[in-house]
C-alpha cells in the first residue's frame, strides 16, 4: 500500500470502531466532541459483538478492573466522571503482603479514595443480576450520547477496495469507511483480518495471567480488605505477584505466574498470610468465576496505514498496569491525529507513532523496575530493609515518603515507569533514609 | 448509592473545602452533593456560585498562584475528587485538549458573571434614577412649602 499524502476526515465523514470496549468507546467519544469543536460531522460506529452487561465470560473483557488515580482524574477533566452504580470499591491505599508482614502504602500527594475497581461486564457469574453496572457498558452509553452508532455486529472480513476499507458481515457489505479503528484489543482471530491486508501490522505478543472472582460479601470484604489493593510477595513458586482486588460482593484475585493455571489460584487461597484474610473455615467453591486474560508483553508492529489506525491493546499498552489508561492515551493521540493531522500513513506515522514509541520505551523502564521489585522480594536481607524502612516511612508520616511514593506509583500506574525509575536514582533520599533507618531503635 | 463505590474526599455540610486567602495549587471536580463559592467582605458573607455533580473549582489557582480568591463550602455531604496540580500540567503538555474543558467552564463563568456584572450596573443606575426624582421631589416640595408660607 503507498502512503497518501492530503487525506483528511472531511464532514459527514464515514469513521468504524472494530472493538467496543475502553479503547473503541474512547476514540469514538473523543473524535465526535473535537469534531463538533471543529465545527464538523463525522458519522462514527462502534462494531461490538457482545452486550457487556451479561455475567461471567460472556459479557466480559477479561482484566483486573483498575482504573489508576491519573485515568479517574483525566476522565473527571473530560466530563465523564464515574458513578457509584461501576465503582465497586473507592480505592485510597495499597497492602504489600511479604514474608517479613504486611505494610499499608498511602499516597503522599493525596489523601482520597482516587482509584477506581470496576467489572468490565455484567459481574460474575452468580453476582446479583443488574446490581452491577459494567464499565464498558457505561462508557458505550456515553458514546451513544455523542451521537455514536453502536451495532452488535461481528466484523467477519476487511478489505481493501479503492483507497478505503471495506468491511463484510457474513459476505454482506457493512460500509465502506474514510478511517477504520482497530480496537479490537488482542483478539487474534479479529486481528488475522488486519495482517491479511498486507499494511504491515502485526498484532502485539502476550502471556496469559489467571484471574477468578471469588464472593466472600461485602461486610466481610470492608472490614477485612478495606478500600485497599492487597498485593502479596510471597515467593510462591513459579508466582511473580498477586493481587487481590476488592469489588463489592467479590474479590478479584488476579495472579501473574509462569503459566496460566486455576491451581496456582486454590494454592494462594490455603496460603497462611491469605488464610489470615478469609472468613473463619472458608473453603475455596468447587466452581467459582475464573479466566485466563492476555496482557501484552510488546507492541504491535505497525499500527498505522492510510485510513487505518489500531490503539488500545491492539497498538500499545503499559506493562502489567494501566490497559485502561493506555487505551485513553493512544485513542487521544488517534483522534487528534485524524482530526487534526489527516488519516493518511505519513500524518499516524509523524503524529500518532510517536505516543506509541513513548509508550513503548517507558515499558524498559517498567520491566527494569519489576525486575529490581524481584530481587528485592527474593533477596532476604534486602526484603527485610526495605520494608523496614517503608514501615518507618509510613509510620512518620513523613512528608517526603521516596520509597513508598515509588512503590506507590509502580504498583498503581499512577506515574510513567521512566519518572518512577529517575526517582529511584536519587542518590540524596537514599542516604537520608538510611542514615535515618540506621538511627532507628 | 453504595458508599463503596464512591471516589474522592468526603466533606461534612459546612465544611470548608477550599479557604479565601490560603496557598494551594490544587484543582477538584465534585462527584457528589454541593458546593457554595463565597467571598468574605467586611463580615458579610455573599455567595458568588453555587456548583453540583461534575463541576470544577480551584481551576484559577492553576494558572496562578495568587491566593485562594474565595472560599468554597460543602452543602450537605459532598464528595469532591482532588485533582494533583502536577499531574495535570505533565497531562496538559502531553494532551492540549485536556484543558479545553476547564477553560469552557471558566469562559462560561465568565458570561455569567458578565451577565451578573450588567444586571447589578442596571439595578444601580435605576437606584440612581429613583434618587434623583426624589431629590428633585425633595426640591419641588420645599419649593411649594415656601411658596405657601410667603403667601399666608
Amino acid at each position: 500500500m503507498v502512503a497518501a499524502k492530503g487525506l483528511i476526515l472531511k464532514d459527514g465523514a464515514r469513521v468504524a470502531i472494530i472493538g467496543g470496549g475502553p479503547a473503541g468507546s474512547f476514540f469514538s467519544i473523543f473524535a465526535s466532541r473535537l469534531a463538533q469543536d471543529l465545527g464538523k460531522s463525522l458519522d462514527v460506529t462502534i462494531y461490538e459483538r457482545k452486550t457487556f452487561d451479561k455475567q461471567g465470560a460472556a459479557g466480559c473483557n477479561m482484566c483486573a478492573g483498575v482504573i489508576s488515580e491519573s485515568l479517574v482524574q483525566s476522565l473527571a477533566l473530560e466530563g465523564i466522571n464515574l458513578p457509584s452504580s461501576v465503582v465497586q470499591s473507592g480505592i485510597d491505599s495499597y497492602y504489600f503482603h511479604t514474608l517479613n508482614g504486611s505494610i499499608q502504602i498511602k499516597s503522599s500527594r493525596l489523601q482520597q479514595r482516587g482509584i477506581a475497581t470496576i467489572f468490565r461486564g455484567g459481574g460474575p457469574l452468580g453476582s446479583h443480576k443488574n446490581a452491577i453496572q459494567s464499565f464498558d457498558e457505561f462508557l458505550l452509553q456515553k458514546s451513544v450520547e455523542d451521537g455514536v452508532t453502536v451495532k452488535h455486529i461481528m466484523v467477519d472480513d476487511i478489505n481493501l477496495e479503492g483507497d478505503k476499507p471495506m468491511l463484510y458481515s457474513g459476505g454482506k457489505i457493512l460500509q465502506d469507511c474514510d478511517l477504520l479503528v482497530g480496537a479490537f484489543g488482542i483478539k487474534a482471530n479479529t486481528a488475522k483480518n488486519f495482517e491479511k491486508l498486507g499494511i504491515g501490522y502485526k498484532i502485539p505478543s502476550t502471556i496469559k495471567a489467571t484471574q477468578s472472582e471469588i464472593e466472600l460479601g461485602s461486610d466481610w470484604i470492608t472490614k477485612r480488605f478495606g478500600h485497599s489493593i492487597h498485593i502479596f510477595l510471597l515467593r510462591i513458586p513459579g508466582v511473580k505477584f498477586v493481587s487481590v482486588i476488592p469489588k463489592g460482593n467479590f474479590i478479584t484475585i488476579s495472579l501473574l505466574a509462569k503459566e496460566p493455571n486455576i491451581n496456582y489460584i486454590k494454592d494462594f487461597l490455603g496460603h497462611p498470610v491469605m488464610k489470615k484474610m478469609l472468613p473463619p473455615g472458608f473453603k475455596a467453591p468447587e466452581k467459582f468465576c475464573h479466566c485466563f486474560p492476555r496482557i501484552n508483553i510488546s507492541a504491535a508492529k505497525k499500527p498505522f496505514a492510510n485510513r487505518l489506525v489500531f490503539i488500545g491493546d491492539a497498538s500499545s499498552a503499559r506493562l502489567y498496569k494501566d490497559g485502561i489508561g493506555s487505551a485513553y492515551i493512544t485513542s487521544k493521540a488517534a483522534v487528534h491525529t485524524a482530526l487534526l493531522q489527516g488519516v493518511g500513513e505519513e500524518d499516524f506515522k509523524k503524529h500518532y507513532l510517536p505516543v506509541c514509541k513513548t509508550l513503548n520505551r517507558d515499558n524498559i523502564f517498567g520491566q527494569f523496575l519489576f525486575f529490581l521489585n524481584d530481587l528485592i522480594s527474593c533477596v532476604s536481607p534486602l526484603s527485610k530493609s526495605h520494608f523496614k524502612m517503608i514501615q518507618w516511612e509510613q509510620n512518620c508520616l513523613q512528608k517526603d515518603s521516596h520509597y513508598s511514593d515509588i512503590l506507590w506509583d509502580m504498583f498503581t500506574g499512577s506515574r510513567f515507569y521512566k519518572d518512577v525509575f529517575l526517582r529511584t536514582l536519587n542518590p540524596w533520599p537514599i542516604i537520608h533514609h538510611w542514615v535515618q533507618l540506621l538511627h532507628l531503635p | 448509592m453504595s458508599e463503596d463505590g464512591l471516589l474522592g474526599r468526603l466533606y461534612k455540610n459546612g465544611e470548608i473545602i477550599v479557604e479565601e486567602g490560603t496557598r494551594s495549587r490544587t484543582m477538584y471536580v465534585i462527584q457528589s452533593g454541593k458546593v457554595n463559592v463565597v467571598k468574605n467582605e467586611g463580615g458579610m458573607e455573599t455567595i458568588l456560585a453555587s456548583l453540583g455533580e461534575g463541576d470544577i473549582f480551584g481551576e484559577m489557582s492553576l494558572f496562578d498562584a495568587s491566593p485562594r480568591s474565595a472560599t468554597v463550602k460543602a452543602i450537605g455531604e459532598t464528595r469532591v475528587l482532588v485533582i494533583e496540580h502536577e499531574g495535570l500540567l505533565k497531562k496538559i503538555k502531553m494532551d492540549p485538549t485536556l484543558a479545553f474543558r476547564i477553560i469552557k467552564q471558566m469562559s462560561q463563568r465568565i458570561r455569567d458573571l458578565n451577565s451578573r456584572l450588567s444586571a447589578a450596573q442596571r439595578t444601580i443606575n435605576q437606584a440612581n434614577n429613583i434618587l434623583q426624582q426624589l431629590n428633585k421631589n425633595k426640591d419641588i416640595s420645599i419649593e411649594d412649602l415656601d411658596t405657601n408660607l410667603h403667601s399666608e
